[in-house]
């Protein structure tokens, strides 16, 4: 499978004949291109022209991160994959607010399920979760009267603020009270971690949709507004409670990531750098990890979930077969 | 689709003989995982196999020829496969260049090249091959129109697809 590069020092990228090259004050590395799959960039990396067109030759993604650990931006090669005919699909299940409407509610529908997932597991190891789970499924039973999107939002909203308030049940440990959710800047460690996961989670859909005919600025639950990519957040949606949340769960209860490893600055809490290494390698280790697809007869890694997920998205724009979302059973 | 945009490639009467259903992806441009590495195979050896020819990937209409030369006084065109599982195929969509070049005024030969088991076939167009085609070619406008793909169906060609994910998903 291809590598994700991970690169937190400062220096410079560049082409070296038909490989990458990486050089810092002290390191020099060679990074074989034909293995990579995307490149992450957190640390102060000078480039040129020619890696820009040698990436878009391999067709490899390369996302911008700040300082703070926030999404810049991503270098998007131009488009490879095209078929005018999945691009007026996608947008003929965007203009028609039913055909929205529908795909919308399954990407909740996604959310929901896996979060319940989530809360199911710690509710049978250690915590008691009964009331999150009951509140939950209340929520969920008023899904079939929904018709329109904000609604749809709403009730996600409401979804997801019950779960916020499982998460002291289950990190058990009082540097990592979540109280409620906050972003730019994040406000204590939880929402800090949280953000952190996220983002991480939104550029992996987005590398996935690369790969595919899909258009990542067309999305159906997040609106899609023209400038930025909005598919790769309503994909995310089902992935982050069953890949990020749970890592953010064990990285707290094996004490892998503590209080030391947070900066207070004027942008609101960070995460050090080290911790944030810790987040890519374990997150890293769980996209690699692997289940045996029934339908399709292999073994697949989460990874690999995320654009079968995508396929399944296309299969319903072409009206071949209804999306569902993926649910884990563990 | 509207008409204009229809018109059948050698590739699509490839697919013709193995799946149905990949014609209907072709025909949309939706084109199979990139990742897949069997798709890298056959482009090393599309590319570096027969490297003392020199000329390679012509072009004519809409199609395109791996080598394409003159063999005392004869046009031979020739088509490399990665391995001859899919002879029939091949066959057929050798047979298919051929018949444009015909409705060109050109005759010529077809040559289907195997580098990896070292062997080649010749293809010459006749009546047979030439009605055959036809039908193929009927057929191949019938499921680019459609408006859902054929339905998956598991063969044992499958499991090296590099469509599969997309079928199973």
């Amino acid at each position: 499978m291809e590598k994700t590069i991970y690169i937190f020092s400062s220096g410079e990228l560049k082409r070296k004949g038909n490989t990458l090259y990486f050089e810092t004050e002290e390191n020099r590395k060679y990074i074989p291109v034909e293995d990579t799959g995307e490149i992450m960039i957190f640390g102060e990396v000078d480039i040129n022209k020619k890696l820009l067109e040698f990436l878009s030759q391999k067709e490899i993604l390369m996302h911008y991160f700040n300082y703070n650990g926030y999404y810049m931006g991503t270098f998007y090669p131009r488009e490879h994959l095209n078929s005018g005919y999945m691009i007026l699909k996608q947008s003929e299940y965007y203009m028609d607010e039913k055909k929205r409407l529908e795909l919308a509610r399954q990407f909740v529908i996604g959310a929901g399920k896996n979060i319940r997932q989530v809360l199911k597991y710690y509710n049978n190891r250690d915590c008691d979760l009964e009331d999150g789970l009951k509140r939950i499924e209340e929520i969920f039973t008023s899904m079939p009267e929904i018709i329109t999107i904000n609604q749809l939002m709403a009730l996600e909203g409401n979804m997801r603020e019950q779960y916020y308030k499982c998460f002291d049940t289950i990190t058990q440990n009082q540097d990592f009270v979540f109280e409620e959710r906050s972003r730019r800047p994040p406000r204590n460690y939880m929402n800090t971690l949280v953000s952190f996961g996220n983002t991480l989670m939104y550029t992996t859909v987005l590398s996935e949709i690369y790969k595919t005919h899909l258009d990542p600025r067309i999305g159906f639950l997040h609106a899609t507004n023209f400038r930025r990519f909005s598919l790769n957040l309503d994909v995310a949606e089902i992935f982050k409670p069953i890949i990020i949340d749970r890592l953010i769960f064990s990285l707290i209860r094996k004490n892998m990531v503590t209080k030391k490893d947070f900066d207070k600055n004027t942008e609101g809490i960070m995460l050090k750098d080290k911790a944030k290494q810790v987040f890519v390698q374990q997150m890293d280790e769980k996209l690699k990890v692997t289940i045996k697809h029934r339908e399709l007869g292999r073994h697949v890694s989460y990874r690999r979930l995320i654009r079968l997920e995508l396929y399944k998205l296309a299969k319903h724009l072409i009206d071949e077969k209804k999306y569902e979302p993926f649910i884990a059973n563990w | 689709m509207q008409n204009k945009e229809i018109h059948i490639t050698g590739t699509l009467v490839w697919y013709y003989y193995i799946c149905h259903r990949e014609v209907w992806f072709m025909g949309r441009q939706i084109v199979p995982d990139q990742d897949n590495p069997n798709i890298d195979i056959g482009r090393f050896i599309g590319e570096n196999a027969y490297s003392r020819e020199s000329k390679k990937e012509i072009a004519v209409g809409n199609s395109r020829f791996d080598i394409i030369r003159n063999k005392e006084g004869h046009l031979v065109i020739s088509e490399i496969k990665k391995s001859s599982k899919f002879k029939d195929s091949a066959r057929m969509q050798l047979a298919f260049y051929l018949s444009e070049l015909e409705t060109l005024g050109i005759t010529a030969r077809g040559e289907l090249l195997f580098p990896e088991e070292k062997r080649k076939e010749t293809i010459v167009l006749d009546d047979k091959l030439r009605a055959h085609l036809e039908q193929a070619r009927r057929d191949i406008l019938r499921i680019m129109y459609l408006p859902v793909p054929p339905p998956a169906q598991k063969k044992s060609l499958c499991k090296n697809c590099a469509y599969a994910e997309l079928c199973w998903a």
